[in-house]
């Protein structure tokens, strides 16, 4: 394990930050490229990403109009490649739009997440002291507080939309990286090359974001990546339980719980998003698997 | 066993859970309280009779005196009265629920359990074979698939495609008989929402299992002539089950959460259930009691937890 950490440590030894950097990632991707399934997860997620931006101009019919001359209920036809809801929407369209949602979610909320989370945590590693103190007393007392729950209840508080969403799931999404970067700023922060930096006169900001940050990258990108589909089951989660997005807007939740309203009548309706959910989190969590082997290669699983 | 560190400790994170119990049953008081429109709202009750009954039920004062009379007599056990049903005292309710619940979710960690370190223990012992490569393929989709895809996917081949098979036990809705369920209702929820979390144990086991079968001292057991099976299930799990307790709190976490929307699904009257209802109806009183009552469960699971530490591992002392 150690052999193989031992070139990118090298690498930014001896070279500027511009170079370290490089070295990671040029370094990450040619031991993700060996990860078969991780290569595959990123080969469909990457196919989810473009039918996601088609979605955005065009979608073989409007996701929210009932057609006039539909059916509710059609089976799966060259028409209505997935068949038609229980209002006659087209099913394709409705699936597509939730594949938008669902990412728009997912990215979305590991954003916030990563800002959130990096600034407080970097914050509270290298000040210490009562910053850290309340911080960490903060994180504490959520730690263990179920955060689907905590999102259902902000989100209710916040009102329905994406961006609000986005926010209540990373109302607690956030400590967890607060808590991984913290611990990596705690160690990082006494390095030797830390005391030079701050030897030769560099600010705490420069010092915060640019020595210590990029060399907590790893393990930062790697749990970014499982923020997704904690995200994207959060929001199913929510919809599905119908305090999500707002109907008309499709999302797979919505479109799961529909189906399985409409069960007796018609089982396939149900199948298209539980066969969309389980195969995107599934890719999500591959990659990510496949990126901490890649990145963050001292965390053996 | 219990020596007066370990008592202090007890009693230090006792106080602790307190504490939590506070904050979060006041963060989510606020929350709750801050929302527009109330139980009373859709009902005809206007002007001076809302106020009449907002009065009945103290909400018409300042939220800091509701918090503080709702803190003093949840302290004494009573979580106040339902505002959807008119002054149903909530404790009793909340308490059976919760041991419905508590029949859900205890059989559904055992499951867990039992599973994940089964699947655990052979994966590793079987490393990079087919059996490794299957069961660890089973782990991850067991946690990449949604309980509640799991569980439509369940009602529909058990009620839908295969009704024989459990003699139309799973029905369409599904929905418990009495208020435990029988065995048979019980049994394919518990499965489901154990098999969700039990993909979590199965990884930790194998690489905890992976990480001891290397140690020095099972080479020693083997090479005194154990039988293998001793080896593995004494020497190895033993310790290899360390890092499996250390998971159990967010494995109880993850239960409550999956119990959500299992519960609604399956119709069975537990706490789960209560809580989507409460926040649909706006009968807020419920809301903050279940989540308090969770936000205790969960303190207390995490302090067993800790606790199982020093019965597994004499070595860990507090």
């Amino acid at each position: 394990m150690a052999a193989i950490a031992t070139p990118a440590l090298e690498e930014y030894a001896g070279g500027t930050i511009a170079r370290e950097q490089v070295g990671l990632w040029r370094d990450g991707f040619r031991r993700l490229r060996r990860n078969r399934l991780a290569l595959a997860a990123l080969v469909y997620l990457t196919l989810l990403v473009l039918l996601a931006v088609v979605a955005i101009f065009w979608t073989p019919y409007n996701p929210a109009t009932i057609l006039p001359h539909t059916l509710t209920f059609e089976a799966p036809s060259a028409a209505h490649l997935l068949g038609t809801d229980d209002l006659g929407r087209d099913l394709l369209s409705r699936m597509m739009q939730g594949a938008q949602i669902s990412l728009i979610v997912g990215v979305g909320t590991s954003l916030i997440v990563l800002t959130v989370g990096v600034v407080v945590g970097l914050v509270a590693g290298y000040f210490r002291g009562w910053i850290d103190t309340v911080i960490s007393v903060f994180i504490n007392i959520f730690y263990g507080i179920p955060g689907i729950l905590v999102a259902i209840i902000l989100y209710l508080v916040l009102g329905r939309g994406l961006l609000n969403i986005m926010i209540a799931i990373s109302a607690t999404a956030w400590m967890d990286m607060a808590r991984l970067v913290r611990g990596q700023a705690f160690s990082i922060r006494e390095r030797e090359y830390i005391e030079a930096a701050r030897a030769s006169g560099a600010r705490s900001g420069k010092i915060l974001f640019g020595h210590i940050l990029p060399n907590a990258l790893g393990p930062i990108i790697v749990q970014a990546t499982f923020v997704i589909p904690i995200a994207i089951l959060t929001e199913a989660f929510l919809s599905y339980l119908g305090l999500g997005i707002p109907s008309p807007l499709a999302s797979w939740g919505s479109i799961a719980s529909e189906g399985y309203a409409a069960l007796p009548l018609e089982p396939y309706m149900m199948l298209w998003p539980a066969i969309a959910l389980s195969v995107t989190l599934l890719a999500f969590n591959f990659l990510g698997d496949g990126l901490r082997d890649a990145f963050d290669p001292r965390q053996r699983r | 066993m219990l020596t007066r560190g370990t008592l202090i400790y007890i009693a230090q994170r006792l106080a602790l859970i307190l504490f939590t119990l506070i904050v979060v049953s006041f963060l989510v008081f606020i929350t709750v309280h801050s929302l527009p429109g109330s139980a009373f709202e859709s009902e005809k009750v206007h002007g001076k009779a809302l106020q009449l009954v907002l009065h009945e039920y103290g909400l018409d004062r300042p939220i800091l005196v509701q918090y503080w009379s709702f803190f003093t007599n949840a302290i004494h056990g009573n979580l106040g009265v339902s505002f959807q049903i008119r002054g149903l005292p909530i404790t009793p309710v909340v308490m059976r629920e919760l041991s419905v619940s508590a029949e859900l979710g205890g059989t559904a960690l055992l499951i867990t359990i039992g599973l994940g370190t089964t699947f655990g223990v052979l994966a590793a012992i079987r490393q990079n074979s087919w059996v490794d490569y299957t069961l660890t393929s089973i782990a991850v989709v067991g946690y990449s698939v949604p309980s509640f895809v799991l569980a439509g996917l369940g009602v529909l081949i058990f009620s839908y495609w295969l009704p024989t098979v459990t003699n139309g036990v799973i029905s369409y809705p599904a929905e418990w008989s009495g208020t435990y369920g029988t065995i048979l209702e019980l049994s394919l929820p518990a499965i489901i929402l154990g098999f969700y979390t039990s993909g979590q144990v199965t990884r930790i086991t194998r690489a905890a299992m992976l990480e001891v079968l290397q140690q020095d001292y099972i080479r020693t057991a083997r090479a005194k002539g154990l039988k293998s099976r001793v080896v593995t299930v004494r020497h190895a799990l033993r310790n290899a089950l360390i890092p499996v307790i250390s998971i159990l709190g967010p494995l109880v976490i993850s239960i409550i959460t999956g119990s959500v929307i299992i519960e609604n699904i399956f119709g069975i009257p537990g706490l789960g259930k209560e809580f989507v209802e409460s926040i649909l109806q706006a009968d807020y009183n419920i809301t903050v009691a279940v989540f308090t009552v969770y936000a205790l469960l969960i303190g207390i699971a995490n302090l067993i937890v800790d606790l199982l530490y020093t019965v597994v591992d004499p070595r860990i002392r507090y």
